[in-house]
């Protein structure tokens, strides 16, 4: 083969092959988990109070929401062939320990497809009361299919419920590799981020319309909605991230020192913050220490040492430690910078109306979508290049999971092309939807606001 | 009945359902295609599988779990083996997912939406062809002793045979759309259009008898091996889909269009379960069956299990989404 991707190794081939594919599914997936939720609170908002700027907020979304169901599900499709495609001998070893959430997520997801259905054609089929209802089962069965997939990567990083007599699985527990120490905060970690995504997500799109000069009753519902759940979901992500970190900390010790770091051995280990591993420089750009911090996070003991890279094997510890530290810190970064822009709309809002809508904050919240979404990409990469070289922490190796068939240059070269092709197709339908004038609403609302 | 084969009928009926439904939404690609500039057809094919398609592909990704779940084993050989169609049938399911959503979203342009149709279109054929010719090698490969795995194509499934049945896959698809759209036309009136559609479905029924019967004459002459199979436990099989599709046709011919809607998904599922027991209890090649290739015993029961919650949940919602849009949607989304 000429291509010269062809000559990318076959592992790293694959690897990249799966991340690309997992990188664009989060996308869709995050707002597959927060929209539905959006667009329950407005349809709600609009039955309670009967404003007509709350269903066209709705509908909108909705539509937006078909979209991004539509791609957001065959991409999902792509991944649960992939692992086997690309990974097959990590499969036959994993498929029969971590298959229930697998098996539960396909019922999760049936449930989803089919109310999909029902609530985007039922807007005049059924009564107003009906087609909210409707909307219930799709929001709860989004999170579930995010809960149920987490649990199977909680189990990569963490597994248990099986172990290895003679090379072969044995004493296969399905609910203990299910519910092993990890999936409590890393599925509230991406629920509660998927949550954050979306909802940011939204006041962005309509702080950018505020920007624009588009100061109506429209735009100012849809950032007020948006904020008034973002603005309590922060700081709970910021105390389940904490919970999540004391979860690496007590069972991946090679993951955490990646990515707080940690390069020697530290009895009382402090907190870098800042500290970009840049090439050439010993991590320590813009680095502020503050002392005995980061074992009382991790261990609750300001004394508790905190095990440095370089104690582990060159084998087993992850190739990629700059990446990941930078992916952590974009990721606790625009965390708190999220949970700060909460706070200050919400102490700033005018009493019982709305928040600051001066440019300065308007342009905070625009960026504030994007960051979101990049945080959740972020922490996807904490997960995933922070385990490496393992695709099972300390069990089993990624480069033991590849698949032997050749092709790999091929498959990922017409992958990425499908994504480079899929993003620009999406992002042109959302804009074609989001062009449209806004359609059943009175001129009152529209009108401009002083 | 064993754990193992419980499972595996499961998947057998997951499969079945996945078939014979978002069988239909494929053939819907290619009837489009062969719309031509006619809006009225478009509309109609629009509104058969508006609301429907996006809950019959989850039986894919339903057959995939429990395949993966409970003979992790064959889905690695498979992913090994057949890596190539399954990319191209991947990519295909992709583009036509992407084309639906996105031509059905409002706003789109008259150039745009014949651009996406086409696409749709085409990939609503390569898909079941992809997957048709994977169905043909795996039943070759169940009755040869060729290895599996190494690099080596062990899964015959660009042969003579495979191919046939890829041809037969979509044919198969095409009939179940033009019957299903026939018949939402018939009951909402539309009878000009509906005569095109039966046209249509005759066509493709002519084709799916004729590419059967070559399948089978090719597995008798070139593997003989298949054949005594098909024509011994896939007898009754075998029986079925030919009466099923000669009938279908029949029926067509009557314009009983209900009747023929029923027939033709028989003959789909007949078609299907007559690969599965000639090849039972084989999995991949002839060494992977439903029990060599079994998880252990408690993932099994795991799987038992949310089979059942699947099916508890998934088949009173499926029959309030068919009772709801079952019948003509007169709105697409606006």
């Amino acid at each position: 083969m000429s291509l010269p991707i062809a000559t990318v190794s076959h592992l790293t081939a694959g690897r990249s092959q799966i991340g690309t594919s997992l990188s664009f599914h989060l996308f869709f997936a995050v707002l597959g988990v927060g929209l539905p939720v959006m667009m329950l609170a407005a349809e709600g908002m609009h039955l309670r109070t009967g404003d007509p700027v709350w269903r066209a907020l709705a509908r909108r979304w909705s539509k937006v929401f078909a979209v991004l169901f539509a791609v957001g599900a065959a991409s999902g499709t792509i991944i649960s062939f992939e692992l086997g495609l690309l990974f097959p001998r990590f499969m036959a070893y994993a498929g029969g320990i971590i298959g229930l959430p697998f098996s539960l997520e396909g019922a999760a997801f049936f449930i989803e497809a089919i109310f999909v259905g029902i609530y985007l054609y039922g807007w005049n089929r059924l009564s107003p009361r009906a087609h909210w209802l409707s909307g219930i089962p799709i929001a709860i069965s989004a999170v579930a299919s995010a809960f149920f997939i987490v649990t199977a990567n909680a189990w990569m990083n963490v597994p248990r419920g099986f172990q290895i007599v003679h090379g072969r699985v044995t004493h296969v527990d399905p609910l203990a590799a299910m519910f092993n120490p990890a999936w409590a905060t890393e599925t509230s970690h991406m629920v509660l981020g998927a949550y954050l995504a979306t909802t940011f997500g939204v006041a962005s799109v309509y702080a950018v319309g505020m920007l624009r000069g588009r100061r109506d009753s429209y735009h100012r519902k849809a950032i007020v909605l948006a904020l008034s759940m973002a603005a309590i979901l922060a700081p709970l992500q910021l105390a389940v991230g904490d919970l999540l970190g004391r979860t690496v900390a007590n069972h991946q010790p090679a993951t955490l020192a990646a990515i707080e770091g940690v390069t020697h051995t530290e009895r009382g280990a402090g907190l870098n913050i800042g500290g970009f591993p840049l090439p050439g420089h010993n991590g320590d750009v813009l680095n502020v220490k503050v002392p005995h911090l980061l074992s009382v996070l991790a261990f609750d003991n300001p004394n508790t040492p905190v095990r440095g890279l370089n104690t582990f094997p060159k084998a087993d510890r992850t190739p990629l430690a700059p990446y990941v530290r930078l992916a952590f810190i974009g990721m606790v970064g625009i965390g708190t910078g999220l949970v700060a822009l909460g706070l200050w709309y919400w102490l700033r809002r005018r009493r019982g109306t709305h928040g600051p809508e001066d440019r300065l904050t308007l342009m905070a919240l625009a960026a504030a979508g994007p960051a979101a979404f990049l945080a959740n990409e972020f922490g996807w990469l904490v997960s995933e290049l922070g385990r490496q070289p393992w695709i099972v922490y300390g069990v089993f190796r990624t480069s033991s999971g590849i698949t032997t068939a050749p092709g790999l240059g091929v498959t990922f070269t017409a992958f990425t092309l499908l994504y480079v092709g899929l993003t620009a197709l999406t992002l042109w339908a959302v804009r074609r939807i989001t062009a449209r004038p806004v359609q059943g609403l009175p001129t009152t609302a529209l009108a401009v606001a002083k | 009945m064993s754990l193992p084969a419980v499972i595996a009928l499961a998947l057998g009926l997951s499969l079945t359902s996945y078939a014979v439904l978002a069988g239909a939404d494929f053939g819907a690609g290619a009837l489009d295609l062969l719309s031509g500039k006619r809006c009225s057809d478009r509309k109609a094919i629009a509104e058969t599988i508006g609301p429907l398609w996006e809950a019959n592909h989850v039986w894919l990704i339903f057959s995939i779990t429990i395949l993966f779940s409970a003979f992790p084993a064959a889905f690695s050989a498979l992913g090994t083996a057949l890596l190539a169609p399954f990319t191209v049938a991947l990519l295909a399911i992709v583009l036509r997912s992407a084309a639906l959503g996105l031509r059905s979203s409002p706003g789109a342009q008259t150039r745009s939406q014949v651009m996406l149709g086409r696409l749709f279109g085409l990939a609503s054929i390569v898909a079941p062809f992809a997957f048709g010719t994977v169905a043909g090698g795996l039943a070759v490969a169940s009755v040869q002793g060729v290895p599996i795995g190494h690099g080596t194509p062990a899964i015959p499934w660009t042969g003579l045979f495979a191919l046939l049945v890829g041809a037969l896959a979509v044919a198969l698809c095409a009939q179940l759309a033009a019957t299903f759209v026939s018949l939402n036309l018939y009951r909402s009136g539309e009878d000009l259009i509906t005569e095109r559609f039966r046209r249509r479905a005759l066509c493709s029924g002519v084709c799916v008898l004729t590419l059967s019967v070559a399948a089978l004459a090719t597995s008798a002459a070139t593997t003989p091996a298949l054949w005594h199979r098909l024509i011994g436990a896939g007898l009754p099989a075998l029986i079925t889909g030919s009466l099923a599709m000669v009938l279908s046709l029949l029926a067509l011919a009557g314009r009983w269009y209900g009747v023929a809607r029923v027939l033709t998904m028989l003959s789909g599922a007949a078609v299907l379960w007559g690969w599965f027991v000639a090849q039972s209890p084989r999995l991949v090649g002839t060494r992977l069956t439903i029990h060599t290739a079994a998880a252990t015993h408690p993932a099994l029961i795991a799987i038992a299990i949310s089979i059942a919650i699947v099916l508890l949940l998934v088949l009173p919602a499926t029959y309030l989404l068919f009772a709801l849009f079952g019948r003509p949607v007169l709105e697409v989304i606006e």
